[in-house]
């Protein structure tokens, strides 16, 4: 039974939401932005001020080691994975042009699309299947058929766990001149990402799911390449001030404003205990994404979203019960079993019609770090109760 | 105030606080000594808080590992300090 004094879950399973809990150094490395480097980063040259840079600089160095970014500078802090997506894409997106976009893809894609959409950007959206996965075949079919200057997919499904074939899909891109942008809120920190084998040209991802960051912090890699459009102007420290214009160098130059330094340190440690962790962690969570799927699909009327089980996902399970509502389900495991789940559209109308879920919607159960197989048989024994009740 | 005569140093700048302290720590990896001073309005250019203050006689070998680097100086200039 959870304890009535505090919102603690007894098993928190909605890891595609938010990671919970933080590994310890996380906690630590924000601690220590709060209580020992509280002077501005970039904005002075005092031992205090000089010791919050030292410490961001090195916080992207670990987050460009994990993601296999040759040069960190190419590495951008942002405030979320969604403000990284609108720069993605509004930066590079100017009214005619033409972009290809997967039907699977959260509002934070969806609905600055739909925004360029209304300002002259040609929207072509492809079909996935219903297990969520968008045919490379059918993207390349779209992106020939008239000059696009951009294909955009997310890496992977926060609905179904679908891994996309994000590698495939930019050699399309590539092959046809246009840019490959992604949307990796779900992919870094789940799966491994090595910018460098994937040659896509830009990727936002958040800090505060799979990488075990804090809330309030994202990551955007631009390819040097790539020019791109800044969306917010302002101070960037030194002496540069008098000039009008954003600095052309990175990351100044998409990084405008006081930068959050607890959460940029904490992601920093959470890159740096995916580094050492991170292949035991993906396979504890293929395992336990394994287990709970089997057990679902043994549960009369449940029908498990997605891949089949053992086929690659991350490790978000969705399902959909034939006569019990998704939000009673989320709340009934809430209420009575201390289990936190997800149930509803999860930002992500798009995937929901794609696999037909869109006027039920589902309840979501999302691993990762922390969770155990007792989670697991936890939350299976009381799905089975709640539909059975 | 102390009687201590001064010195002359170089300075350089930079245009991101990123490239300042990979300056630095590539510098200092090879051995050449630098101290991070808060960026001399007199130096100018589009800089950013943080330059490296280093021996004048440090500054053509500097400047070849920063280039080889990739950490492009934005400015140099001098300042008298003790
Ligand atoms: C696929 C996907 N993209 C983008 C986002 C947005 O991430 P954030 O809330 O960190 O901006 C999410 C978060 O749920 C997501 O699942």
């Amino acid at each position: 039974m959870p304890a009535s004094s505090s919102p603690r879950p007894v098993a928190y399973l909605d890891h595609g939401a938010t990671s919970w809990p933080k590994p310890e150094q996380v906690v630590h490395a924000v601690t220590r932005a709060l209580t020992e480097l509280g002077g501005n980063p970039g904005r002075g040259a005092y031992a205090m001020a000089l010791a919050a840079s030292r410490a961001i600089f090195e916080s992207r160095r670990t987050c460009a080691e994990l993601l296999g970014v040759p040069d960190s500078r190419d590495l951008i802090f942002q405030p979320s994975c969604t403000a990284g997506c609108n720069l993605m894409l509004k930066g590079t997106l100017k009214p005619g042009d033409r972009v290809v976009v997967g039907s699977m893809e959260h509002n934070a894609v969806a609905r600055p699309l739909e925004h360029l959409a209304r300002t002259g950007v040609e929207v072509v959206v492809v079909q996935g299947d219903r297990t969520g996965l968008v045919d490379p075949d059918d993207v390349e079919r779209e992106v020939r058929a008239a000059p696009t200057r951009a294909v955009v997919c997310q890496h992977a499904s926060n609905l179904t766990g679908t891994i996309q074939l994000i590698g495939d899909l930019a050699d399309i891109a590539h092959e046809h001149g246009a840019l490959m942008l992604v949307d990796g809120a779900q992919g870094a920190g789940h799966v491994d990402v090595d910018i460098r084998v994937l040659g896509i040209d830009a990727y936002a991802t958040s800090g505060h799911k799979g990488m075990l960051g804090p809330q309030g912090v994202g990551l955007l890699y631009l390819s040097p390449d790539l020019d791109v459009q800044t969306q917010v102007q302002g101070g960037t420290g030194g002496g540069g001030s008098e000039s009008p214009d954003m600095p052309i160098e990175r990351p100044d130059r998409y990084e405008a404003g006081t930068a959050n330094t607890p959460g940029i340190l904490g992601l920093g440690a959470g890159a740096a205990f995916l580094i050492t962790e991170g292949a035991r962690q993906h396979r504890r969570e293929a395992e336990l994404a394994r287990q709970l799927i089997e057990g679902i699909s043994t549960i009369p009327g449940f029908r498990v979203l997605g891949p089949p089980a053992g086929a690659p996902r991350v490790p978000i399970v969705s399902a959909v019960h034939d006569r019990v509502d998704a939000d009673r389900i989320a709340f009934a495991l809430d209420r009575t079993y201390g289990i936190a789940a997800r149930a509803g559209l999860h930002c992500a109308p798009w995937a929901h019609r794609t696999i037909g879920t869109v006027d039920c919607g589902a309840i979501r159960l999302g691993i990762g770090w922390g969770n155990t197989g007792e989670h697991i048989d936890l939350a299976l024994r009381a799905l089975r109760d709640i539909v059975s009740s | 105030m102390s009687g201590r005569p001064l010195r002359s140093f170089a300075v350089l700048g930079f245009a991101t606080t990123h490239t300042a302290l990979a300056a630095e720590q590539l510098l200092k990896d090879l051995g050449v000594p630098v101290t991070p001073i808060p960026a001399p309005t007199s130096i100018g250019g589009a800089l950013c808080g943080i330059a490296l203050r280093l021996d004048p006689g440090d500054v053509e070998r500097a400047e070849t590992l920063l280039e080889r680097a990739e950490l492009p100086v934005a400015a140099r200039g001098e300042i008298e300090d003790v």
